[in-house]
């Protein structure tokens, strides 16, 4: 383009009734081309340089953890942030006694992202079962059905509007609505009804070293525990999910439906086609969904219960790797506390870039004119 | 037996039809009992001194949010000047520019890229980045700031504005370009003239969509901007905003606390809704005036 508006500058600029003032014409427009392509491309260096000091800073502050752990860090179950004292013990549990007073050990501080990586992998799996069969369904809705009724327009905008809801909002529904919900009602109902099937019983108990004996004791139902966490980013993430899977659906050309019905299938029938004909578009929506529940914060750490540790159980508080640098950045000290975070960020960063970048892949392949 | 499957099937699918319906009722009705209970008891605890007293330091009566409303709209005015011109022009690059340097096409995906950072990634960035060299600068043992705050924000900013920009920009049809260019027009003639005023209007749509988006960030502040309870103009301070001043209320234990924190998520919905419907209404009428004739 560059080279056709040289041409005909140029052009203009040799034609000799035009003169000077065609002559001077012409520089200016170089000069002005000169700036804007400056401008241009010097944001979009600046772009680039972002990608760069995200990835150098979060790389470069989390050294000191990444010399110290290495890559036990993403599976070591051990976060203590201060020097622990204890009573040594022998072989047998007994503490060891020297000259009358109980001999002591000291054990420094260790970092590993073990149960917050867990954290995060359950609470979004958790949410993308409860939300992603309720999106497709609704995706299906608003493709096949809504158009007929005239409330598609609507349905979509609402969705749309919910989509730009910030988490704080749902955050604060989840902490004063859904939690007490949980512990008051839902939870003793599981508690009663299931708490005396054998095979159940991880649910409802959990064994907590005490003073060195192995003590069973019932969960606190608090309400804020894991499936507080995992309800909050399902409705959080069902407005993108569905919205996303509703243009993937969209893009599926009507021949495809038409054929389906056409050889006898059902409308259920021709839905199965149809979801089967996108369903790289609607990983990638589902994906996407994954990513935002992966790297969600205000809401996760407001319902989720904070508290780092790996329990198999759904009434049991657990911890994100975003709930996690909430909590403790802002009162991590300089040192392998601080550092040990930042190379948790940088696995939740990694994390969330795979999702986002397969997810985009997916859903442009799919819904982009090009693709057919 | 042929005529009792297919009645099975129909059957099937007509109960599949209503389970669908179900799940669009179900997703329809959740969302709005959640927003509606939001707004509901938001109502309930608004009044005139959320928006003209500061915080009082009485538990029983806390004052307001007058400082956090200000303190919300100078971060995202600070924002806006970094983040504005940057992402336009960058969105101009990717799509006027889209054949040079073989770099137009990673630029895209590192703009996607930077989309999908989680929002307290780019908090902890802000603060290593701008807290941490200020604070060593000034020698002072902290330094959160309302500057580091609006720099996270511009941070989001940026590539969501990048990707609207341009995407809105490649649907200015290239007649234009081309009748510019055939009229002698240079090439920032016709980006400047042309191809940014035909797409004005959907540019400024998705300027302001981001710029929603970032009002209802709390986490990349949570490390830079800090919060404040004072009214402060002063951006080399930590800053209040709206979003963390409704975080550290809802999570104290403060009952007439935890009622402005509801009355601010309402302000915060209300002028998310105001704006969703304004671009609505702006962008219907664009579309069917300016680019609906090309």
């Amino acid at each position: 383009m560059t080279t056709d508006a040289n041409a005909i500058s140029s052009s203009s600029a040799s034609n000799p009734s035009g003169g000077r003032r065609a002559d001077s014409i012409f520089r200016r427009f170089n000069v002005g081309d000169a700036l804007l392509g400056l401008i241009c491309r010097t944001s979009a260096v600046v772009i680039a340089l972002m990608l760069a000091s995200l990835v150098l800073v979060l790389l470069s502050s989390a050294m000191p953890a990444i010399r110290e752990f290495g890559l036990g860090f993403l599976v070591s179950r051990e976060w203590r942030v201060n020097e622990l004292e204890r009573p040594l013990r022998d072989a047998a549990g007994q503490i060891v006694m020297q000259d009358g007073e109980v001999v002591t050990e000291t054990i420094k501080p260790a970092f590993g992202a073990l149960p917050v990586i867990y954290g995060t992998a359950v609470s979004s799996a958790l949410a993308l079962l409860f939300a992603v069969p309720l999106s497709l369904g609704a995706a299906l809705f608003l493709v096949r059905v809504a158009p007929t009724l005239r409330i598609a327009g609507p349905l979509s905008f609402l969705i749309e509007f919910l989509a730009a809801i910030p988490s704080l909002a749902y955050g604060i529904w989840g902490l004063f609505v859904l939690a007490p919900f949980l512990q008051t009602t839902v939870g003793p109902a599981f508690q009663n009804t299931l708490q005396n099937v054998p095979g159940l019983r991880w649910m409802f108990f959990e064994t907590v070293t005490i003073s060195g004996k192995l003590v069973e004791r019932p969960i606190p139902m608090t309400g804020r525990d894991m499936l507080c966490g995992s309800l909050v980013l399902a409705i959080m993430i069902l407005p993108i999910v569905t919205s996303v899977s509703r243009d993937v659906l969209k893009a599926v050309p009507r021949t495809q439906i038409e054929g389906t019905l056409a050889l006898g299938a059902t409308w259920w029938q021709s839905c199965i086609a149809m979801l089967r004909y996108g369903r790289a578009g609607l990983f990638g929506a589902v994906m996407l969904g994954l990513a935002r529940a992966a790297g969600e914060t205000m809401a996760i750490t407001m319902v989720i219960g904070n508290n780092n540790q790996i329990n198999p159980s759904p009434f049991a508080p657990a911890q994100t790797m975003a709930s996690l640098l909430a909590n403790e950045f802002a009162e991590a000290s300089e040192g392998l506390h601080r550092s040990s975070l930042l190379y948790v960020a940088l696995v939740l960063l990694a994390m969330s870039l795979v999702f986002n970048i397969v997810a985009r892949r997916l859903v442009i392949g799919t819904t982009s004119p090009a693709g057919h | 037996m042929i005529r009792a499957r297919t009645e099975r099937r129909r059957i099937f699918s007509n109960a599949m039809f209503a389970l669908c319906a179900a799940c669009a009722g179900v997703i329809v009705a959740l969302l709005l009992a959640v927003s509606g209970y939001l707004v509901w008891i938001g109502a309930g605890s608004i009044n005139a001194a959320f928006f003209t007293q500061i915080p009082t330091g009485d538990l029983n009566d806390p004052g307001g949010m007058r400082h956090a409303i200000e303190g919300t709209i100078i971060l995202l005015g600070l924002a806006s000047v970094v983040g504005i011109p940057l992402g336009v022009s960058a969105g101009v690059y990717l799509s006027e520019y889209q054949h040079e340097w073989l770099f137009a096409g990673p630029l895209r995906f590192i703009a996607d890229v930077l989309t999908g950072v989680p929002s307290i990634v780019v908090g902890i960035l802000g603060y290593e980045l701008v807290v941490v060299p200020v604070a060593k600068m000034t020698s002072n043992s902290v330094s959160f700031s309302g500057y580091a705050g609006a720099a996270a924000l511009a941070f989001i900013m940026i590539p969501i504005v990048a990707r609207t920009t341009e995407e809105m920009l490649r649907l200015v049809p290239k007649s234009y370009r081309e009748g510019s260019l055939a009229l002698g027009a240079s090439k920032a003639q016709t980006v400047l003239r042309v191809v940014l005023p035909t797409a004005f209007g959907s540019i400024s749509t998705g300027v302001v969509l981001a710029l929603a988006r970032v009002a209802g960030e709390t986490a990349p502040l949570l490390f830079t901007a800090l919060g404040s309870r004072l009214l402060t103009r002063n951006p080399s301070e930590p800053f209040p905003s709206l979003t963390l001043q409704i975080y550290t209320y809802a999570t104290g234990p403060y009952p007439e606390q935890k009622k402005l924190a509801w009355a601010g998520i309402l302000v915060l919905l209300a002028m998310l809704f105001l704006v969703n419907i304004a671009i609505r209404l702006v962008a219907t009428r664009h579309a069917s005036t300016r680019l609906g004739k090309a």
